[in-house]
């Protein structure tokens, strides 16, 4: 037996303190107080920034990006990037409207948003498959199927836009711009929110998640450990296209309209970018989607933010790209000031 | 969130009624005395602070224009004109929406002014449905909503006070009337960036629908091309190509338009193929002026501008007596017969330069 | 070093071609229960497929493979595990951003849930990894909790060695387990492989420092081309001519070259 080295146990620090820096050494903690310091800046500069109107105005505009992005940090963590997800938000509700609308098949909504959702998840499909086992980098995959995508739905709505159906109904569940809000929020939110839970739980507490984490930390590594490195990878290409094709139905029914080119690659980077500054690695093997959530929403909180501040509409790109970078050096300084009080 | 990408769509207007349409040029045309009113007065800045021209004074109000194609150059005017007028009042504006015409990107930009309070909203209403709601909820928190450029579906109920811009329908029908007349039989081709949009798809509606009542043996179609500018041009070229008996080819948006002219002094098609359009891009009156198309249309973008920040401070300031009205910011052709004081000056008017120069030559 | 005269494992005849490429020709190879076997031979002699193999990550072209006597064609990595055999790669086969329990419990972690809903059971993953760190001797690690990122060489290849061991395997493939390692650490590991033997386990070492390989193995393998071309107890061989083997057909082919 090697020689014990006795070491005492760490001693258990009081409850209080466990929690607050349980909390704060999330990987989620340094987004979350970016999030807080703007929301307070802006609120200083104009306190209508935090007006139940607004409020509402910046959970609406954060949902579709949400989502997207829960399903994108799946991916991310495994190791890939699908480039072609905002091409999925438009092609669900193109798919709902042939189904669904009056001027065409006419069949029940809910068959049209079935549908839907099985061919966002078919792409998704394709999109796992290709990388997987015809061996084509994602990026490449997924930048073929943005062009493939788009001119399918162009030819589903004739390239133009058109009325999403569904009743008034299916619009109060699934995100509806009604005239009075039920529930004081736009119920698109709340599916986000609840998805972006569920998609975190499943990240942190399931199997899948863990292979996830494996998969994208060491391939390799994964695969010699027995993990089903392609099916994790299909696995979450489905799962991501199925968040953007849902978040495409339901965001189409809030503005009652379906446009071609709504969501596309400007979607796609700004859900990746709200990802990244929100915790989740290009690189793989690391990632959180409720940090996802934070990140969008910071982005969402500067575009609005600027915008009651009177912003010129020709200077937003240049701020959003400055606070991008900016939200980035800062999570990983604090990530690496965490890190050097991690070392043994 | 923007990114600058295609961006170029057709900057066009919707239509409506023609009656409507009569009645409100003359309310119109009293608009424009105010400009002349307050310049008689002299400057601005040599009467009291704070009012603008003959008004008492006033809260600095902000009013918030919501455009479908923000960085398209087609609506430089437009801010020049809104710029102008806000000078005129003691107001000020904000210029956002989308770059692509994203229809749920503009529903953002304008919740986020109604949750800013701005004093008042003008919007183009590039879609049927979608823009109900949103006006709705703005106009019951007391501001005040004008179309601007597009109006939204051509009949049914419309929510927003009152609509500036040109008749879409009508424009197109004064084209088609005039195609008819250079054109007396054969192909023609009418390019359309965006079909289905409702800012130019009725234009495209006038023409065919004039040119089929002129009863001259023309086949007129519609042909898709593309709202980036780049690929217009490509797209009008394989058109040709594929189609080289065409009599006339013509365009219901600016890029299509400059693309139609180059198309044909690319291939030297001038006398064989008329050409025509919409819209005063630098290249398109150039081209007029060398022949290569025949026509234009003016939309006066400049006023697109204007009037809806007059509109809305007149709301503001009388708090609520003076209520929007529809108003057409006209209809011009220019030709190679008037297109030379267009190509000499440069001028806010157009969008060509930031100058404020009096007279304009 | 007695062994129990059974046999924990047995290849006769393994060939693995990949593509053009030979790897294994004729491998046969005798593991006895109880016993560690050293596996050397020159870069590139097919060592790694050879455990790839033996690990279920990779099936023969040819050959017969005996798990305690028995034959068995292995499928994949968790049919070898279920018959015993685990391995612990040269790269680890750790995930840096996990912490050590996930690492330990990879691909077999334990669960809780209700009915088909099943979620990760980490306060009980987290005791027993508690245990297998303990029951193998590592004392500097601080906690479980702790980020695979954040450790010695030395840490890692212990913890990859608990893994394989509290997978219940009996029969362990350790390739090149003290790879880039310090002495302090290279002795630590000796020293765990030294207790495994002494709890039954039999296992295989590749290994290029001959010194080690005579230290803790009770015979030593020899493979070149894609065959095993010297088998002998270590008690009967020196580090020198295992040095002269492995160097000889190097040497030979220099002296062959034109002046």
């Amino acid at each position: 037996m090697p020689v014990a080295e006795a070491t005492s146990p760490t001693r258990r620090a009081s409850l209080g303190w466990r929690v607050a820096s349980a909390l704060l050494l999330r990987r989620e903690a340094s987004i979350f107080v970016v999030a807080i310091g703007l929301m307070a800046f802006f609120w200083f500069k104009n306190h209508v920034f935090l007006e139940a109107d607004n409020i509402k105005n910046i959970t609406e505009t954060t949902a579709p990006f949400a989502l997207v992005a829960a399903g994108e940090v799946m991916l991310l963590v495994s190791g890939e990037i699908d480039l072609a997800v905002g091409r999925t938000f438009a092609l669900a509700p193109a798919i709902v409207y042939v189904i669904s609308s009056q001027d065409q098949y006419g069949l029940p909504i809910w068959l049209g948003v079935l549908l839907g959702l099985v061919v966002s998840a078919a792409v998704g499909l394709v999109n796992g498959v290709v990388t997987t086992f015809l061996r084509v980098p994602s990026f490449i995959t997924t930048l073929g199927m943005l062009y493939l995508l788009n001119g399918i739905t162009l030819h589903l709505l004739s390239g133009s836009q058109q009325f999403m159906p569904g009743g008034a109904t299916f619009q109060s569940i699934f995100g509806s711009q009604p005239d009075e809000y039920a529930l004081f929020l736009n119920s698109e939110f709340f599916w986000a929110i609840g998805l972006v839970l569920l998609v975190q739980f499943i990240l942190t507490w399931t199997r899948w998640g863990l292979h996830t984490v494996a998969t994208g930390g060491n391939l390799l590594g994964a695969a010699e450990s027995g993990v089903n490195v392609r099916k994790i990878k299909i696995g979450n290409f489905v799962l991501a296209n199925l968040l953007a094709g849902f978040a495409g139905i339901v965001d189409s029914t809030r503005i009652t309209t379906i446009v071609p080119l709504q969501g596309g690659p400007d979607m796609m980077f700004f859900a990746v970018a709200g990802a990244v500054i929100g915790g989740t690695s290009l690189f793989g093997g690391v990632g959180t989607v409720i940090g996802s959530l934070i990140g969008v929403g910071v982005l969402i909180i500067l575009q609005t933010g600027f915008s009651i501040l009177g912003l010129n509409a020709f200077t937003f790109p240049i701020v959003i790209g400055l606070a991008i970078l900016a939200s980035m050096v800062a999570t990983v300084q604090f990530a690496r000031l965490k890190n050097l009080g991690k070392l043994q | 969130m923007e990114i600058d990408d295609l961006g170029e769509s057709s900057s066009e207007l919707p239509g409506f009624d023609r009656a409507g349409l009569l009645k409100r040029i003359a309310v119109g045309s009293a608009a424009l005395s105010i400009p002349a009113l307050a310049t008689a007065q002299g400057a601005f800045g040599a009467t009291a602070a704070g009012g603008g021209g003959n008004y008492p004074k006033h809260p600095k109000w902000k009013f918030a224009f919501v455009n479908h194609v923000t960085t398209n150059p087609f609506f430089v005017p437009t801010q020049y004109g809104a710029t102008d007028a806000c000078a005129l009042v003691k107001c000020s504006y904000t210029w956002t929406g989308s770059t692509k015409a994203d229809v749920g990107e503009m529903i953002n930009a304008f919740n986020a002014a109604i949750s800013a309070k701005a004093a008042g909203i003008a919007v183009c209403v590039v879609d049927k449905s979608a823009f109900e709601a949103p006006i709705k909820r703005a106009l019951r928190k007391g501001i005040p909503v004008v179309a601007y450029n597009a109006d939204g579906a051509n009949s049914g109920p419309k929510a927003r006070q009152a609509y500036i811009g040109q008749a879409l329908y009508d424009s197109g029908f004064a084209m088609g009337e005039r195609i008819a007349t250079l054109v007396s039989k054969g192909d023609v081709a009418i390019f359309i960036a965006t079909p289905g949009a409702l800012n130019i798809q009725p234009r495209i509606d006038g023409a065919l629908a004039a040119i089929k009542q002129s009863g001259k043996p023309i086949n007129a179609v519609a042909v898709p091309t593309d709202p980036a500018l780049d690929v217009e041009l490509g797209k009008i070229d394989s058109y040709y190509l594929g189609h080289k008996t065409l009599a006339g080819m013509f365009a219901v948006d600016a890029g299509d338009t400059q693309g139609v002219g180059q198309i044909i002094q690319k291939h030297s098609l001038q006398g064989k193929v008329i050409g025509g359009g919409y819209d005063l891009l630098p290249g398109t009156l150039d081209l007029i002026q060398k022949g290569f198309l025949e026509f234009t249309i003016d939309q006066q973008p400049y006023l697109q501008g204007f009037y809806p920040v007059i509109q809305l401070f007149l709301y503001k300031l009388s708090g609520g007596l003076q209520a929007p009205s529809d108003t057409n910011t006209g209809l011009l052709f220019v030709t190679k017969a008037n297109v030379k004081p267009y190509l000499t000056t440069k001028t806010r008017y157009e969008g060509s330069s930031s100058a404020q120069k009096y007279p304009v030559s | 070093m007695s062994t129990n005269g059974g046999e924990a494992l047995r290849v006769e005849n393994v060939a693995k071609n990949f593509g053009a490429v030979t790897a294994l020709v004729d491998v046969s190879l005798r593991l006895g229960q109880g016993e560690v076997v050293g596996l050397i031979g020159d870069n590139g002699a097919g060592k790694s497929t050879l455990v790839k193999i033996l690990s279920g990550f990779q099936r023969p072209d040819h050959g017969r493979i005996f798990v305690n006597g028995k034959e068995e064609s292995i499928r994949s990595v968790d049919h070898a595990r279920s018959l015993g055999i685990d391995t612990v790669y040269q790269d680890l086969a750790l995930v840096p951003s996990l912490s050590v329990t996930h690492n330990m419990f990879l691909n077999r972690e334990v669960t809780i849930g209700i009915g088909p809903l099943r979620w990760l059971h980490n306060r009980e993953m987290r005791r027993r990894a508690r245990e297998y760190i303990e029951a193998i001797g590592i004392r500097t690690l601080r906690s479980v909790d702790a980020e695979v990122a954040m450790l010695s060489g030395g840490q890692r290849q212990a913890i990859a060695i608990a893994r394989s061991v509290h997978s219940g395997a009996r029969t362990l493939l350790l390739d090149e387990p003290l790879a880039a390692m310090g002495a302090k650490e290279g002795e630590m590991i000796l020293d765990l492989i030294r207790d495994l033997k002494e709890k039954g386990h039999s296992m295989i070492v590749v290994a290029h420092n001959f010194i080690h390989v005579l230290e803790i193995c009770d015979r030593v393998n020899l493979l070149q081309h894609g065959k095993i071309t010297f088998d002998m107890a270590t008690a009967e061989t020196s580090a020198e001519q295992l040095t002269d083997l492995v160097a000889a057909e190097y040497r030979a082919t220099k002296k062959a070259k034109p002046v």
